[in-house]
C-alpha cells in the first residue's frame, strides 16, 4: 500500500484527523464502490422499499444512521474487541442502532414504520452495515470509520432514491404524492409498483452505473 | 491471545450496554408507541362500524369521535364497541366486536362490525395481519372487505357461521368469496370469523336483552 498512497483531502491535509483519507473514503463509499450499485449489497431491502420515494429517503436515512453509528463503536473498540467474538460484538452494535431506530420510527412516524414492515428490523442482517464494520472499521481509526460509514449508507440511500423515484413517477404518476405525470394521457403502470418492476429498475441503475464507471477507468488507462 | 475470562468479561459488559441503551430507549418511547397503537386500533373501529370521519384526521381527533360516537363494554367476557347516534337514546347502531388467530406467518387481528339485529355484517377490518403480499395480504384490500357489507352471520340452513367459499355459482347469503392463491389464509380467516361469530350467537340473547332496553 506503500507506494499506493492516496491523495491528501482537500479540508484537512494529510496530517488531518482522517489522515488525508476522508475525500477518497467517500468516494470509494458513494461512487467507486457504492454499495448497492457496484458491490451488489443490501438488495432484498432496496427491492422491498423503493417503491416509493419517500420510502427510500427514509430507509436511506435508517441505513446512514446505522452505519455511522455501528462504524464508529466497532472503531473505537476495535483494539479491545477479542477477535474471536468481534463478529458477536459487531452485531450486537448493529442491532442496538437498529433496534433504536426503529422504536424512533415507531413512537413519532408511526404511518412510516408500517409502510417499511419488517424491513428497518432486517438492516440488522443487511450485508452493507456488516460487511463495512467488518472490513473497514476495524482497521481504520474512529472518525474515518464515521466517513465511510456516512459515505455507504449515502451511497445506498443515493441508489435507492433514484430507483424509488422511478419507481414512484412511473408506477403512480406521482413523486412524494403530489402529482407529475397526472394528465390523461398517462396511464399509471403498477408493473413498477410490484416487484418486477423494482428489478427491472434496479438492473437500469446498475447498469448505468457501471457504463460511467467503465469510463473512468478506461480513461484513467 | 486474550484470555477467555476477558472474552466473557467483554461479551458481559458489551451486552449490559447495549441492553441498558435499548431499555432506556424503549421507557422513553413506549408511551408515544402505545398512543400511535391506540389510534390505529380506533380508527379500525370506526371504519368497522362505518361511523364518518375525515381521512385525514389526527390520532387526537380520532380519540374524540370515538369517545363521543362509541362505548366500549364487556358482556358475557366479551369486550363489544357500541355504537349509538346523539339522537337515538342509547340504542345501538351498530355493534363491534375483536377478532383475532393465527394467520399464515403471523396473528391476525380485526374488528367485525355488526346491525342492531345482531345478524346482518356492517364491516369488518384489519389491523394487524402478515399474510404473505399480494396473496394473503388481500385480505386488507377493499374488494375483499366490502364482500362481507350486508351479509348474514346465520345461514339459509339457521346456523350461525360464515363462509368464504372457493367454487364458482351465487354466493348465499352468508357467504363470500375467497382470494385465489391465498387459501391458507381464507381457511383461518373464517376460522377466527366463525369463533367469534359463535361466542356471540351463544350469547346473543344476553346481549340482545340488554340492546332493547
Amino acid at each position: 500500500m506503500a507506494n499506493n498512497q492516496p491523495p491528501a483531502c482537500l479540508s484537512c491535509g494529510a496530517k488531518g484527523p482522517c489522515g488525508g483519507k476522508g475525500l477518497l473514503t467517500l468516494k470509494d463509499g458513494v461512487w467507486t464502490s457504492n454499495p448497492l450499485a457496484i458491490q451488489i449489497l443490501g438488495i432484498c431491502s432496496a427491492l422491498a422499499v423503493s417503491n416509493r420515494l419517500e420510502n427510500s429517503l427514509v430507509m436511506g436515512a435508517a441505513l446512514i444512521f446505522v452505519c455511522v453509528g455501528s462504524n464508529l463503536l466497532v472503531s473505537l473498540l476495535r483494539n479491545r474487541t477479542p477477535h474471536r467474538i468481534r463478529m458477536i460484538a459487531e452485531v450486537a452494535i448493529i442491532a442496538t442502532f437498529v433496534i433504536l431506530f426503529d422504536q424512533f420510527l415507531k413512537a413519532f412516524y408511526w404511518d412510516m414504520s408500517k409502510q417499511l414492515g419488517p424491513y428497518v428490523g432486517l438492516i440488522i442482517t443487511n450485508c452493507i452495515v456488516m460487511g463495512r464494520a467488518e472490513a473497514f472499521a476495524l482497521q481504520n481509526p474512529p472518525l474515518l470509520s464515521m466517513v465511510d460509514g456516512a459515505a455507504n449508507g449515502l451511497g445506498y440511500a443515493a441508489a435507492l432514491a433514484i430507483i424509488g423515484l422511478f419507481r414512484e413517477i412511473l408506477g403512480t404518476g406521482e413523486v412524494m404524492g403530489y402529482p407529475v405525470l397526472a394528465g390523461e394521457w398517462y396511464t399509471p403502470n403498477q408493473l413498477m409498483i410490484l416487484a418486477p418492476g423494482a428489478f427491472f429498475t434496479l438492473g437500469v441503475v446498475i447498469a448505468v452505473f457501471n457504463i460511467f464507471k467503465g469510463q473512468e477507468t478506461a480513461e484513467k488507462k | 491471545m486474550k484470555s477467555n475470562l476477558y472474552v466473557l468479561g467483554y461479551a458481559a459488559v458489551l451486552g449490559t450496554v447495549c441492553a441498558l441503551l435499548l431499555t432506556a430507549s424503549a421507557n422513553f418511547t413506549a408511551p408515544y408507541i402505545a398512543d400511535n397503537a391506540r389510534a390505529e386500533e380506533v380508527l379500525n373501529i370506526l371504519a368497522a362500524l362505518n361511523v364518518p370521519f375525515q381521512a385525514d384526521a389526527s390520532s387526537e381527533q380520532l380519540l374524540e369521535i370515538f369517545n363521543t360516537n362509541v362505548r366500549e363494554q364487556s358482556r358475557e367476557g366479551i369486550t363489544i364497541y357500541e355504537y349509538s347516534l346523539p339522537q337515538s337514546k342509547g340504542k345501538p347502531e351498530a355493534v363491534a366486536v375483536r377478532f383475532s388467530g393465527p394467520g399464515l406467518w403471523g396473528p391476525i387481528k380485526g374488528f367485525l362490525a355488526l346491525e342492531s339485529d345482531m345478524k346482518t355484517i356492517r364491516g369488518i377490518t384489519f389491523y394487524e395481519q402478515e399474510e404473505t403480499p399480494g396473496l394473503g395480504g388481500e385480505i386488507v384490500s377493499p374488494a375483499f372487505r366490502e364482500q362481507f357489507i350486508g351479509k348474514s352471520i346465520v345461514g339459509e340452513d339457521g346456523k350461525a357461521g360464515i363462509v368464504i367459499r372457493r367454487s364458482g355459482g351465487k354466493a348465499a347469503r352468508n357467504e363470500v368469496d375467497a382470494i385465489t392463491g391465498a387459501t391458507m389464509t381464507c381457511d383461518k380467516v373464517e376460522a377466527m370469523l366463525n369463533a367469534v361469530i359463535k361466542n356471540i350467537a351463544g350469547k346473543k340473547s344476553k346481549i340482545k336483552v340488554q340492546n332493547v332496553k
